[in-house]
């Protein structure tokens, strides 16, 4: 146990801090559509083109093959920079957490070649084509169907919630491939072009207002075979792969602008003046407390976050563990917006944007997807319950 | 940067838990051979340098000593005595590292100078929660104590020493309480798997199962941020005594909600004497409670600097 950083670990902090205070941009992010996909794009080509493109990805796929420490001060530092936009929110968020790490652990080397170079370069936008009207939380239950017809398969059926599905040049997409086999057995993981006809984009408005968040519709869409990523009906496995990903480091970059967020919520109690129009909010003592609890709360993630990542540096990959990171992240993300607004005042009846310094209610709306995409805390308990603490299954 | 455990201090979990096996069960009273298995072992003094007479680890040692005793809920002036290894009397730390003389904890009762006291031995130390001074005791008299295995007095006290850190005491405090934590989330986990109702383990029906992974992410979250502020505080780096008190602040509340919980989850069982759940919720409720409890931590937390 040791809170030490390597030599290196201080050097590349160092070479982070300067760089970012040299290239983050200081205009403000747009909030739709193609003007948000070529800032966020920008972004990541600025972010290749200075070498911190796939800070954690292996060399070999031209990323920079760093430790997952390094990946955590990267974000560290991209909070302390004061960045006008959240990483969180960004359309390159599937390239690089979801779709760029499942193709290195199993995509084919022409799919590796062919991909991963893009997303780095900030050259193509993934979605995610996971849930289903009729397959949420029972995620295997998916009927999206796709047919073989000789070197292609055809695809016709529905998914739901894919954020940036109008932006996106891709998608990972989970099909049926086989209906007789059982329901694990018979999925297959394809990448998706969203330009190929018979796809038609229907935008869903959030409770929070953004729009990026779609269904997608497929009539008989034709998809090469040799886009199936893994072997063709072991699809369930590749996206446990996928999901693995993102339990172990995905987030981390939200977990720690939480911690910043904390911070500003404190400062907003201390220089605020609470209901009584005389003495600051945080001379509420219930209020206090809360902002207490949840500042040791980012502080106790972070150090669940860093155990984290050094039991993955003992066995390789993210064990279940880190599941309870997810869950206690999400909660913790939603309690401290929920106090925002009960510190915030009158400031609480003006809507604001989802991004952006200084902002809450529009957080606040957005904070409650944290319980519910990425499978929801319900079902992030049951992961937790049987496979960290072994309770019996639920049939 | 790395926060489990090394080779060595698995180690000394493992002698820690053997001890505690061989010369405790949850629920009975203070053992002397204990105590004396304790002073062989160098417990009141592993965090205090070999000069000194100590073993030579250090508070993330001692955090881990605690983490364990909170786990088996352990009677007796432990903690008290850990803590007050620490002090510059070189007279009274040898005989508090040699297990001779046991250390209360104490903190002011009343206007008048009197004190309440935690594990008090007649005529015996005790360390003071609110000044952070070593003293004698006088005048016991015992009190109806919330936790029956820890006794409670009010009695004078007579400075002997004074100094300690109260950082240490933050965090061994806070290393009991989650060990208490993780302590009960396994008793829940363990019940759920055994217990039957209806023809199946309760433990596969959500509303046992999510109650469990709650615990069991309280539990995780308290015990890595108590490894944390030990670290913190061991290497004195600038943001020690915000991360002390964020670990008092998270292991109160995770072990105060964790040891309630794990009644419930046992339903009549865990509301008798005989089975050892309450003697979590009283621990817990106590070491939560002393020098100014939960909401000093939290008042002191919002004014730690980062």
């Amino acid at each position: 146990m040791n809170l030490d950083f390597t030599p290196e670990e201080e050097a590349f902090r160092e070479r982070a801090r300067t760089w970012l205070a040299e290239n983050l941009p200081s205009e403000d992010r747009p909030a739709m559509g193609q003007p948000m996909r070529e800032f966020d794009l920008a972004w990541q080509r600025t972010l290749f083109e200075g070498g911190w493109a796939g800070i954690n990805w292996p060399v070999e796929f031209g990323g920079q093959g760093l430790s997952d420490i390094q990946q955590m001060i990267w974000y560290e530092e991209f909070a302390k920079a004061d960045p006008p936009f959240s990483l969180n929110n960004s359309c390159t968020f599937v390239g690089n957490n979801h779709g760029g790490p499942t193709l290195i652990a199993c995509g084919s080397d022409d799919q590796k070649a062919t991909h991963l170079p893009r997303i780095l370069r900030g050259e193509a936008v993934w979605c995610q084509g996971f849930s289903e009207p009729g397959a949420g939380s029972d995620l295997a239950s998916l009927s999206c169907r796709a047919e073989i017809d000789g070197d292609e398969l055809i695809v016709t059926g529905q998914k739901i919630w894919t954020s940036y599905a109008d932006v996106a040049d891709y998608q990972e997409l989970l099909v049926r491939t086989d209906p007789q086999a059982p329901k694990h057995k018979g999925i297959s993981w394809v990448i998706c072009d969203m330009r190929t006809p018979g796809i038609d984009i229907r935008p869903i408005e959030t409770m929070a207002h953004t729009t990026d968040f779609a269904e997608v519709f497929y009539d008989e869409v034709r998809i090469p075979l040799s886009n199936v990523v893994g072997q063709l009906n072991d699809g369930w496995r590749v996206a446990m792969s996928t999901l693995s990903f993102e339990r172990g480091t995905a987030f981390m970059a939200d977990q720690v602008e939480l911690a910043k967020v904390v911070e500003n919520l404190i400062h907003e109690a201390r220089t605020r003046t609470g209901a009584d129009g005389k003495r600051p909010v945080i001379a509420d003592d219930e209020l206090a407390r809360r902002l207490a609890n949840c500042r040791a709360e980012v502080a106790a993630l972070r150090a669940m976050t860093i155990a984290g990542i050094s039991r993955t540096r003992r066995s390789g990959i993210p064990g279940p563990e880190a599941s309870m990171i997810r869950l206690f992240h999400g909660e913790l993300h939603q309690r401290v917006y929920r106090l925002a607004l009960d510190v915030i005042g009158a400031d609480a009846f003006r809507l604001t944007g989802v991004d952006g310094d200084g902002v809450w209610t529009g957080p606040y709306l957005q904070s409650f997807a944290y319980t519910i995409g990425g499978g929801t805390t319900d079902i992030q308990r049951n992961i937790v319950a049987e496979r960290v603490l072994g309770l019996p299954r639920v049939k | 940067m790395d926060l489990l455990p090394t080779p060595e201090q698995e180690e000394i979990i493992e002698s820690i838990r053997s001890v505690l096996a061989d010369h405790h069960t949850i629920g009975e009273p203070a053992s002397d051979t204990l105590w004396q298995a304790a002073a062989a072992q160098g417990w009141f003094g592993l965090g205090v340098p070999e000069a000194s007479g100590g073993v030579g680890y250090s508070v993330v040692e001692e955090a881990l000593l605690a983490i364990e005793l909170g786990r088996v809920a352990v009677p007796g002036p432990f903690l008290g005595t850990i803590l007050a290894a620490h002090t510059a009397d070189a007279t009274i730390r040898e005989s508090v590292i040699g297990g001779t003389s046991p250390v209360a904890l104490a903190e002011a009762e009343g206007d008048e100078g009197g004190l309440r006291v935690f594990d008090a031995t007649d005529g015996g130390l005790a360390l003071r929660l609110d000044d952070h001074s070593l003293v004698r005791l006088t005048g016991l008299s015992d009190e109806p104590s919330l936790d029956p295995l820890i006794r409670l007095s009010l009695s004078s006290g007579e400075a002997v020493a004074s100094g300690l850190d109260p950082r240490r005491t933050s965090v061994l405090i806070a290393g009991v309480l989650a060990g208490i934590a993780a302590a009960v989330a396994e008793q829940s986990v363990s019940y759920g798997k055994d217990r039957e109702q209806f023809g199946v383990p309760i433990g596969s029906f959500q509303a046992i199962k999510h109650r469990c992974a709650d615990m069991a992410v309280r539990a995780e979250a308290a015990t890595t941020q108590v490894h944390y502020a030990a670290l913190a505080l061991r290497d004195a780096t600038t943001d020690a005594d915000f991360h002390v008190e964020a670990a008092a602040v998270i292991a109160a509340r995770a072990a105060i909600d964790n040891a309630e919980i794990n009644i419930q989850n046992h339903g009549g069982i865990g509301f008798t004497l005989e089975h050892s759940a309450h003697r979590y919720v009283t621990r817990a409720r106590v070491l939560a409670a002393v020098a100014g409890g939960l909401r000093r931590h939290q008042v002191d937390l919002l004014a730690a600097n980062l």
